[in-house]
C-alpha cells in the first residue's frame, strides 16, 4: 500500500485532535430535551412498569461511539490516498500535444478539425487505464498547459473543454521540449500528438529535439482536403508628403489544388472601398497594390470569398488587418526674414498649421503658445527651454552648433557631397534624389555629446541631430541658398520628416503585427502598463518596456491599447503561410523516431481507494443515522 | 425584548380574553338556555326547580309565549298595549343554588387551547343556563383553596358579571381538590349543586376533593377536561419531563413503546374516575377540549337526565 495524499505524520496529530473531541462530547453530560407535562404522576406508573434497562443504555452510546470514530478513521485514512502498491507504477504517462494553430480551424471535416482533435482525445481519455495519466496541452504559437499531469477523467474532459485554436502559427520544437520536460524522470512515457501534419522541423537554438529512449510518440491526423484561397500579405502605408492618401499591398495565394474564381473586397473603416475579381492558379500568389487610396482615417481591412459563393476551408485566412497611423495637427513658427522655400514645404502637409514672427519676438510667441516646432533660417536666438528647432546654417551666440574653424580651411567645407547617409534613421527616410544634391559651401561645425551627423560628407556633418535643454534639434550646415536642396523632392520631405521626427511619429510605422509573436506597440510616454483589448473582447494589460507595450497577440483583428485616455488601434494577422497548406501532410517520424497510432490503455479497477473509504464513512453515517431516529442507539 | 416585542405580546395575551366571550359565544348561550327552557316546563317541575311561572309572589321577568305556556300567566296588559304575548315570571320562595367550580391551577394552562379557556367557556354557559331559568348562580375559582368567588346573584342580565369574573381568573400554582373543597362548603351555607369544572390532576388524589363535597349535603357533578394530546408528549428519546405544576422533574428515554404504555395508563385512570363517580353515583362528563362546548353542555344536560 502506497500513500498519496496527507502523510502518516499529519494523519495521526488529525485524527487523535477529532478523536479526542469526539470522545470528550460523548462523556460530557447530554443536555436533556425538557419536556413539561401537566401531570408527572401518571408517568411515574409507566416508570415503575417498565424499569430502566441502564446498562443496556450504556451499551447504546458506546456503540454509537465506536461508530462515529470508525467513521473518523476511515476519513482519515481517506485523506492518505492509499493506493495498492504497484499499480502507479504500472500507468502509462501521455502528454498529449494538441495542435492548436490556424490551421485546425479548418472546416474540411464535419464538426471542424478542432472538433474531430477534441472527440480524438476525448476517446483518449475515456480508453486510459486504470493506472495512466495524462497531461493535456495546446500547442501554437506557444504552449499552454491544459491540465496537469493527472487520472481525474472529470478533470481532464473539464481541461478538453478549453481547447480552441488560434489564428497563430505552430513553435512545434517549443511545444516537444515541454512535453519532454514534463516527462522527464517517469517511466512508460508517450507523447501523442494530435494535428493536420506539416509541424516543420523540431529544432530550436539547442539543437534538433529528440526523442529519449523509452518515450513513444504517437500521432493522431487530423484533416482530409485543403481547398483554401489566403491573404498572405496585407499592408498599407501613408504617402510621406501627402498624409491623407495612402496605399495597399494585399497578396493572395491559392494553396488548393484547382483554379480559384476569387472576390476581394477592401474596406476603410468598416466602409467599403473597393472589391476586386481575380483568378488564381492552384499554387500560385497574385500581388495587388492599390495606390493613391483615400478614405481611410485608421483601419483597413481586406476580406476574400470565392466567386461562387462557396466558402473554402479555412475562413481564418480569408480576412486581414491594418492600420495606418493616427494623424496629428503640427504648429510651426517660422521666425525670421520670409522665407518662400520653406513656407512651401510646410504647405504640402495639411495638418501643419505655420505661423511667422521676427527673430526677436520669437521667444515671447512661444512662450505664449504651443508650437511644435520652431524653424530658424540663419541668425539664431534663446529659445525657450525644451523648444524643438530646425536650424537652418545656424549662426551667432545662441547656436547650438559651434563652427570648428581649426584647420587651413578656416571652418568651411567647399562643394560637400552627401557621402554618407543613415538611411535608416526617421530624418532621412524617403530621400531619394539627396546624394545628387549640391551644396556650394557649408559650415564644419563641431559636434557635441550626444550629436549625431544622419547625412554628412568625407569633409563634415551635412545634416546633424540632437538635444539641447530637453528640446530636439535638427540642423542643416550649409546655406540652402548656397545650394539646390530647395529645387529636390528631398527639401519637403525633411521638412516634414523633422515635423514628425519632433512628433515622434515613426516613418517605419507596422501596419499590422503577426500573430503569435511578441508586439513592441508604441505608446505615450509615461505610460508603465498599458490595457489591451483583443479583436474577441477580452481585456489583459500588458507592461510597457523603453516606451513600447509588449505583448503577444494570438488573434487576428484589431486590438485596442489603451493607455490612459490615449487609445491606439493595432492590428494582428495570421501572416503565416503554412498555416493556410491545408492539405493533410504525414508525420511519420520525429528525427528519427517513428511516430505510431495511440492505443487504448489496459482497464483495470480504478485505484482511488480514498472514494471506497469515503462511501464506507458515508454508509456507517447512514447507519447510525437510521438507528438514531429509529431510537436503536439512543 | 424591545418595547415593540413587548406590546405584540401583550396584546397577543390579552386578546383572547376579550375573544373568550364573543358575540357568538353570547348567541350559542341564548340556544342553550333556549333549549333547556322548553324542556324544564315539561320535567322536574315542583322537585327541584325554583322558578315555575305562577307558583311564586314575586315577579321576576318576562319571556315570550309559546305553545303549552299556561294562559293564566299571560300579562294583559301588555298585551293591551302592544299585542304582544308576554307570560310573566314569579319566583318560587325555595329555589336551587348552582355552584360552578373552576380549576385554576397551573396544569388547566397546558396546551393550547387550553383546558381553562374551555373549562371558562363551559362555566359560562352552565351559569348562563342556570341565570336564564332563575336559578342562583355562584362562580369558585378553586386550587389548592378557595381563590375567588363570585357571590350568588340571578337574573339573565348577570351574565356580564360572570363574564368579567371569568376574564380576571388566572391560572396558578398546583391543585388540591379536597382542600379547596372543603374551604368551599365552609363558605356556602346554602346547598346545592357543585359542578366542578377540573383536570383532576391532583397528587393527592381527586376522591378526596369530590368525598369532601358529598360529605356537606352538596351535590357533586364533575365535567373532566381531557385533552387527548396530553397522551402523547410528542418528543422522542433522552429527554426530561418536568411538571408544569409541581416543576417536579424526570429523566428518560421516551420510545414508542413508552408513549403506548402512558396512552394506557391515561386510559386506565380516565376509568378509574368514571367507575368512581358512577359508583358514588356522581353526574361524570368528559369534556373533550376539543370538541364544541355547547355539545357538552347539551351532553351535561342530558347526563342529568334535563335534556333528550
Amino acid at each position: 500500500m502506497e500513500f498519496f495524499g496527507l502523510s502518516l505524520a499529519q494523519l495521526l496529530p488529525l485524527f487523535g485532535a477529532a478523536g479526542a473531541s469526539i470522545v470528550v462530547l460523548y462523556i460530557l453530560k447530554l443536555r436533556r430535551r425538557q419536556v413539561p407535562v401537566p401531570f408527572a404522576r401518571l408517568w411515574q406508573r409507566v416508570l415503575v412498569e417498565r424499569p430502566t434497562s441502564a446498562l443496556f443504555q450504556h451499551l447504546k452510546r458506546i456503540l454509537s461511539l465506536l461508530l462515529q470514530l470508525i467513521i473518523l478513521a476511515l476519513l482519515v485514512f481517506a485523506l492518505a490516498d492509499p493506493r495498492f502498491k504497484g499499480i502507479s507504477r504500472q500507468g502509462r504517462n501521455l502528454v498529449v500535444l494538441m495542435d492548436g494553430s490556424a490551421s485546425m480551424q479548418g472546416t474540411d471535416v464535419p464538426t471542424g478539425r478542432a472538433g474531430v482533435a477534441r472527440e480524438s482525445v476525448r476517446r483518449m481519455i475515456r480508453e486510459m487505464g486504470s493506472a495512466d495519466r495524462m497531461l493535456l496541452a495546446q500547442m501554437d504559437g506557444e504552449i499552454t498547459a491544459l491540465s496537469p499531469l493527472t487520472d481525474d477523467v472529470a478533470a481532464l474532459e473539464s481541461a478538453l473543454r478549453e481547447y480552441a485554436p488560434r489564428d497563430t502559427g505552430l513553435d512545434f520544437s517549443r511545444a516537444m521540449r515541454f512535453s519532454l520536460d514534463a516527462l522527464r524522470g517517469l517511466e512508460r512515457t508517450e507523447v501523442i500528438i494530435v494535428g493536420d501534419g506539416g509541424y516543420g522541423e523540431a529544432r530550436d537554438s539547442a539543437g534538433l529535439v529528440r526523442i529519449p529512449e523509452g518515450t513513444t510518440l504517437r500521432h493522431v491526423a487530423i484533416g482530409r482536403t485543403g481547398r483554401n484561397v489566403g491573404i498572405s500579405a496585407f499592408s498599407a502605408r501613408r504617402y510621406p508628403l501627402d498624409k491623407t492618401r495612402y496605399e495597399v499591398l494585399v497578396e493572395l495565394q491559392n494553396f488548393g489544388t484547382r483554379r480559384e474564381e476569387i472576390e476581394l473586397s477592401l474596406y476603410a473603416d468598416d466602409a467599403p472601398l473597393e472589391v476586386t475579381r481575380m483568378a488564381l492558379e492552384p499554387g500560385r500568389s497574385q500581388q495587388r497594390v492599390l495606390r493613391d487610396q483615400s478614405g481611410a482615417n485608421q483601419t483597413l481591412e481586406a476580406r476574400i470569398r470565392l466567386a461562387d459563393q462557396s466558402r473554402d476551408d479555412l475562413p481564418a485566412d480569408d480576412r486581414a488587418y491594418a492600420t495606418l497611423p493616427a494623424r496629428h495637427r503640427s504648429r510651426v513658427l517660422i521666425a525670421g526674414p520670409a522665407n518662400l522655400y520653406v513656407q512651401a514645404a510646410l504647405l504640402l502637409d495639411e495638418y501643419i498649421e505655420s505661423e511667422e514672427c521676427t527673430l526677436a519676438e520669437a521667444p515671447a510667441r512661444l512662450r505664449a503658445g504651443h508650437f511644435d516646432l520652431v524653424i530658424l533660417d540663419g541668425p539664431t536666438v534663446a529659445l525657450p527651454e525644451g523648444t524643438p528647432a530646425l536650424y537652418l546654417h545656424p549662426e551667432g551666440a545662441d547656436s547650438p552648433l559651434v563652427a570648428d574653424t581649426t584647420g587651413p580651411s578656416q571652418g568651411l567645407m567647399a562643394r560637400p557631397t552627401f557621402d554618407r547617409i543613415e538611411s535608416r534613421h526617421p530624418l532621412m527616410r524617403f530621400m531619394s534624389d539627396l546624394e545628387d544634391t549640391n551644396v556650394g559651401v557649408a559650415t564644419r561645425y563641431r559636434l557635441a555629446e550626444g550629436d549625431r551627423a544622419v547625412a554628412s560628407s568625407a569633409q563634415g556633418p551635412l545634416v546633424v541631430v540632437g538635444e539641447r535643454r530637453g528640446g530636439r534639434f535638427v540642423a542643416v550646415t550649409f546655406d540652402l541658398r548656397a545650394s539646390d536642396l530647395p529645387l529636390r523632392v528631398s527639401w519637403p520631405v525633411l521638412v516634414i520628416n523633422t515635423v514628425d521626427w519632433i512628433h515622434g511619429e515613426d516613418p517605419a510605422y507596422l501596419s499590422s503585427f503577426k500573430t503569435g509573436e511578441s508586439w513592441r506597440i508604441p505608446v505615450a510616454v509615461g505610460s508603465r502598463r498599458v490595457e489591451i483589448e483583443s479583436p474577441d473582447g477580452r481585456r489583459s494589460s500588458a507592461p510597457v518596456i523603453e516606451g513600447r507595450a509588449v505583448f503577444r497577440g494570438m488573434r487576428a483583428g484589431f486590438y485596442r491599447v489603451h493607455s490612459g485616455d490615449d487609445v491606439q488601434l493595432v492590428a494582428g494577422n495570421i501572416a503565416d503561410m503554412s498555416e493556410s497548406q491545408l492539405a493533410p501532410r504525414p508525420f511519420a517520424q520525429l528525427n528519427g523516431t517513428p511516430a505510431t497510432s495511440p492505443v487504448a490503455g489496459r482497464v483495470g479497477v480504478r485505484r482511488e481507494l480514498w472514494l471506497y473509504l469515503l462511501g464506507g464513512a458515508i454508509a456507517i453515517a447512514l447507519i447510525e443515522w437510521l438507528t438514531y431516529h429509529r431510537r436503536v442507539t439512543v | 425584548m424591545g418595547l415593540t416585542d413587548f406590546f405584540k405580546r401583550t396584546a397577543q395575551a390579552l386578546a383572547p380574553e376579550q375573544e373568550l366571550f364573543d358575540e357568538e359565544f353570547q348567541r350559542k348561550l341564548d340556544y342553550l338556555a333556549v333549549i333547556s327552557r322548553r324542556l324544564f316546563a315539561g320535567r322536574l317541575r315542583a322537585e327541584r326547580r325554583t322558578k315555575k311561572t305562577g307558583s311564586g309572589i314575586e315577579f321576576a321577568d318576562h319571556r315570550e309565549y309559546s305553545a303549552g305556556d299556561d294562559l293564566r300567566y299571560l300579562d294583559w296588559k301588555v298585551f293591551g298595549r302592544s299585542e304582544r304575548m308576554l307570560l310573566k315570571l314569579f319566583e318560587e320562595e325555595e329555589d336551587l343554588s348552582i355552584y360552578v367550580l373552576l380549576d385554576c391551577s397551573e396544569s388547566m394552562a397546558f396546551g393550547t387551547p387550553s383546558k381553562f379557556d374551555h373549562g371558562r367557556k363551559l362555566a359560562a354557559a352552565l351559569a348562563y343556563v342556570g341565570l336564564a331559568n332563575l336559578d342562583r348562580v355562584a362562580l369558585v375559582a378553586i386550587s389548592t383553596k378557595v381563590d375567588k368567588t363570585l357571590p350568588t346573584t340571578r337574573g339573565k342580565g348577570r351574565i356580564f358579571k360572570i363574564f368579567d369574573f371569568l376574564r380576571s381568573v388566572r391560572t396558578g400554582g398546583t391543585t388540591a381538590l379536597a382542600d379547596a373543597a372543603r374551604m368551599f362548603t365552609a363558605q356556602q351555607k346554602r346547598r346545592g349543586i357543585a359542578i366542578v369544572i377540573t383536570d383532576l390532576y391532583d397528587p393527592e388524589g381527586f376522591e378526596r376533593g369530590i368525598n369532601a363535597i358529598r360529605y356537606r349535603k352538596f351535590e357533586p357533578i364533575v365535567v373532566h377536561l381531557i385533552d387527548p394530546r396530553e397522551a402523547d408528549p410528542g418528543a422522542r428519546g433522552d429527554v426530561t419531563l418536568v411538571d408544569v405544576e409541581t416543576g417536579e422533574s424526570r429523566e428518560i428515554t421516551l420510545t414508542d413503546g413508552m408513549v403506548r404504555a402512558y396512552r394506557e395508563a391515561h386510559l386506565s385512570w380516565r376509568k378509574e374516575i368514571d367507575d368512581f363517580c358512577t359508583s358514588r353515583r356522581v353526574p361524570y362528563v368528559a369534556a373533550d377540549v376539543t370538541e364544541p362546548f355547547e355539545d357538552q353542555v347539551l351532553r351535561l344536560f342530558r347526563r342529568l337526565a334535563v335534556v333528550e
